[in-house]
């Protein structure tokens, strides 16, 4: 009997050596071979939902891949032409006029005219989706290759949405468009999997510089399934989470690409009392107080957020749109003064109890951050805040809840949230009065006549430059502003750097700052990329 | 093993590995309750730091101690399988006895079993804690109403075989009431088999508890629960943290396991049947 078990025991042991040996041999023949193709593997995840209808929002973090856009943005954020020649605005800034390439096909080989770029502008519109197209009245084609936008009120920001949103062909639109999407992008959708991968060819009418490689496979992955497809050596990109990064993996190099993609806490602004429509209740008590909103920004170590909960992937943030055209310099303080913390809760009547929790008139410094359960980096964050809140001696304590949850909770409590765009209209949603909840868009209740003067000044400016400039003052003007240097409705913390381990043959070029998500913005400039020499 | 047997009789030895296991349980329980929450801080200059004398399970991704994270986590366990456990019981005891009432209850609740019974565990158990809002209410709601019906099952049988009993039959005779029957030849019987059945269903508890959880069905994140510890684990056993997940899921299998000998010597101890055959 025992000896039985012996033998068993031993084959099944050289079974297994045997296979594994084997498997390990056929690897590394396979990447011999996949070398020098012209075929890549990409596990970046991300798979849309609403498939890849520009219409309903697909491309508008990066790009759309498969439709080409009417204007774009380069490497530093400076607009160029893509599908325009040219574009014009009236004096009053309400009249949009925008001449269009005659040189452009669709990938089935149809022209693509005015009327393409009418009929995806007006479904847009009408599709009730992320995109907000209110402020334009009507979009006609001037001829077949001239377009005039026309808008209720002059908005700078416009601009953005030509950035932004993807020309679909009128005369293959329908229901099943986003599962089939036809575009004039650099890349044709050949076969998409739903829950698996797609994989895209060469859109062989594409009117820009031709890409080097001829054939993508996105494969859709959990984070730990691409972090062991790049181990093995089967795919040539793959995103991966910040506790992954500093592991080192033969034959992939880590990129490491900045971005506005931040994370913060937002404070309720307003006392508590009201409710919304929806019997949600409106206000906290406790951060209505502005000195306790200040202390937590000067207080808070955001270099240590960097380097503890993710790994040092990433930078401090100071504002929603830290290193973007319109961002205000002087919204980066000086934290981590604890000392400073706490003279500001002293002054402003905030006592410690024996319990080291400050009181002020019968009210405890005292609240619960939320974050949305499931989110590791952001329950990190959440309590790595709490810790630092002790020594000012407030009491923070911290709760996972479901998105749905949330919706209701989300006026009343601090969350742990994030954002981050291309598009400087984000900072109007987050803290216009006429956006205070308005979905997650100013969920804090804030309102600032001053700032609000200033985000309609810069809707309104004509030029890039002149509203930057308002939209800098609405950050901080040296009196006020919606930055921790004023009114500090939140408590920005860090920006995550977006994490790919790429192919150490791969050349992706210089990325611009990535937005909000990690995954799509990488292929931006995916026609440029090629293997190194 | 047979020196160690012949030491003493049989129930002295079953009664040695009783108060044994007891004790062993009490340990994890006033320890989980004698860690406070500053034990728990975070210490961002010993994040993953693999086991050693300082922190025998390692630390975790903050800095925090698994060892204590771990007990913390086999408390709240033991917590809610012991609510949940008691509540299954108690629903096993009121079916038994609605059982008792007449032919059609007896086939109503039969019937009840088996139908609770031909629905896998966990698909019920997920379907109710969900329904009725989870956290930690749904996860106690939803163990309670799915671990009764093998009990009800055992304790149905033994009923039926003490209803036939003559001295039952005489009190029938005598003008008794039902219900004075069931309180004092019932009741009196089903208790030790109750009691048995009760611990024997902890181990079930917990590990559903711990597995609906893991799979975020259950406790919320905010309740160092053990599923929740190893839950999270997961996502950095890639990159070689194995103490996160091993030392956790081996506290509570142990800790499973002990109650299972709990329960097991003290069937041999109150059960004739059993104590025979040990």
């Amino acid at each position: 009997m025992k000896r039985n078990v012996v033998f068993i025991t031993l084959t099944l042991v050289l079974a297994i050596l045997l296979l594994s040996a084997c498997s390990s041999a056929s690897e590394e023949g396979n990447q011999d071979s996949e070398q020098k193709k012209d075929e890549l593997i990409l596990a970046i995840g991300g798979e849309p939902e609403d498939g890849f209808d520009p219409t309903t929002g697909w491309g508008r973090y990066g790009s759309p891949l498969f439709q080409s856009t009417l204007l774009k943005y380069d490497k530093n954020f400076n607009i160029k032409n893509d599908l325009a020649t040219d574009y014009d605005i009236s004096k009053d800034g309400k009249t949009w006029t925008v001449n269009l390439r005659d040189d452009v096909k669709f990938s089935d080989g149809e022209a693509l005219t005015a009327d393409d770029v009418v009929f995806t502008f007006e479904t847009a519109k009408s599709s009730g989706s992320v995109i907000d197209l209110s402020n334009l009245e009507k979009v006609e084609s001037v001829n077949d290759h001239s377009v005039q936008f026309t808008l209720v009120e002059p908005a700078s920001t416009f601009i953005y949405l030509l950035v932004s949103t993807g020309i679909v062909p009128e005369h293959a639109y329908n229901d099943t468009y986003n599962e089939n999407p036809i575009g004039s992008g650099p890349f044709t959708l050949v076969q998409w999997d739903k829950g698996q991968q797609i994989i895209v060819e060469e859109n062989p009418y594409y009117y820009g510089e031709r890409p080097f490689f001829k054939k993508l496979t996105f494969l859709f992955l959990a984070e730990d399934a691409a972090f062991a497809a790049a181990k093995a050596g089967e795919v040539d990109v793959v995103s991966v989470p910040p506790t992954f990064a500093k592991e080192a993996v033969a034959g992939m190099e880590l990129v490491k690409l900045d971005t506005v993609d931040n994370r913060g806490v937002m404070f309720p602004y307003v006392p508590a009392g009201e409710v919304t429509d929806t019997g949600a209740p409106i206000g906290n008590d406790v951060t209505a107080d502005i000195a306790i909103r200040k202390a937590i920004n000067i207080g808070v170590d955001r270099q240590a957020f960097v380097d503890g909960v993710i790994e040092g992937f990433g930078t401090p943030a100071y504002s929603v749109a830290d290193n973007m055209p319109w961002w205000n310099l002087d919204t980066v303080i000086e934290d981590n003064d604890v000392e400073q913390a706490k003279q500001i809760l002293d002054e402003a009547g905030w006592i410690e109890n024996e319990n080291g929790i400050r009181e002020k008139d019968g009210l405890t410094a005292a609240f619960t951050l939320l974050y949305p359960a499931g989110d590791q980096i952001r329950q990190s964050l959440s309590i790595l805040f709490a810790d630092m809140m002790k020594p000012l001696g407030i009491d923070v304590s911290t709760e996972g809840k479901s998105w749905n949850e949330l919706e209701n909770l989300m006026y009343s409590n601090p969350v742990m949230m994030g954002w981050g765009s291309h598009d400087p209209i984000e900072m109007f949603n987050l803290y216009s009065s006429g956006t205070r909840g308005v979905g997650y868009y100013n969920a804090n209740y804030y309102a600032n006549d001053v700032v609000d003067e200033y985000m309609s000044q810069a809707l309104h400016a004509k030029t890039e430059e002149e509203a930057n400039s308002y939209w800098q003052k609405a950050q901080w003007d040296g009196e006020t502003g919606f930055s921790e240097q004023g009114d500090a409705p939140w408590a920005w913390l860090v920006n995550i750097q977006h994490l790919y381990f790429v192919n150490e043959d791969l050349e992706i070029g210089e990325q611009k700052i990535q937005p909000h998500g990690h995954g799509w913005p990488v292929t931006d400039f995916i026609e440029q990329w090629h293997w190194k020499e | 093993m047979k020196g160690i047997m012949k030491r003493g009789n049989l129930r002295q030895l079953t009664i040695a590995q009783i108060v044994a296991a007891i004790l062993f349980l009490l340990l994890i329980i006033i320890s989980g309750f004698l860690i406070g929450n500053d034990k728990l801080a975070i210490h961002l200059d010993m994040k993953n730091t693999a086991p050693s004398i300082a922190h025998p399970f390692g630390t975790d991704w903050l800095g925090r101690d698994m060892l204590v994270r771990t007990l913390k986590g086999l408390t709240i366990s033991l917590g809610v399988g012991l609510l949940a456990a008691i509540l299954s019981s108690l629903i096993a005891l009121a079916f038994s006895l609605i059982a008792s009432w007449n032919k059609r209850m007896d086939a109503f609740i039969t019937w009840l079993i088996d139908l609770f019974l031909s629905v896998p565990h966990l698909v019920l158990l997920i379907l109710i804690s969900f329904a009725v809002g989870g956290g930690f209410k749904g996860v106690v709601i939803g163990l309670s109403l799915t671990h009764w019906p093998s009990l009800t099952r055992l304790l149905r049988g033994e009923m039926l075989q003490i209803k036939s009993a003559e001295y039952v039959g005489i009190s029938r005779q005598l003008g008794k009431s039902r219900w004075w029957i069931a309180r004092h030849h019932l009741i009196a019987h089903l208790l030790p088999q109750l009691f048995v059945g009760m611990v024997l269903l902890f181990p079930h508890a917990i590990l559903h508890e711990a597995a609906i959880t893991f799979l975020g069905f259950g406790l919320s994140t905010e309740q160092p629960a053990i599923g929740i510890v190893l839950s999270e684990s997961m996502r950095y056993l890639s990159t070689g943290m194995w103490w996160l997940a091993f030392f956790p899921g081996l506290s509570l299998l142990i800790m499973v396991g002990i109650f299972d000998i709990l329960g097991k010597n003290m069937r041999k101890l109150i059960d004739p049947f059993h104590g025979q055959k040990g």
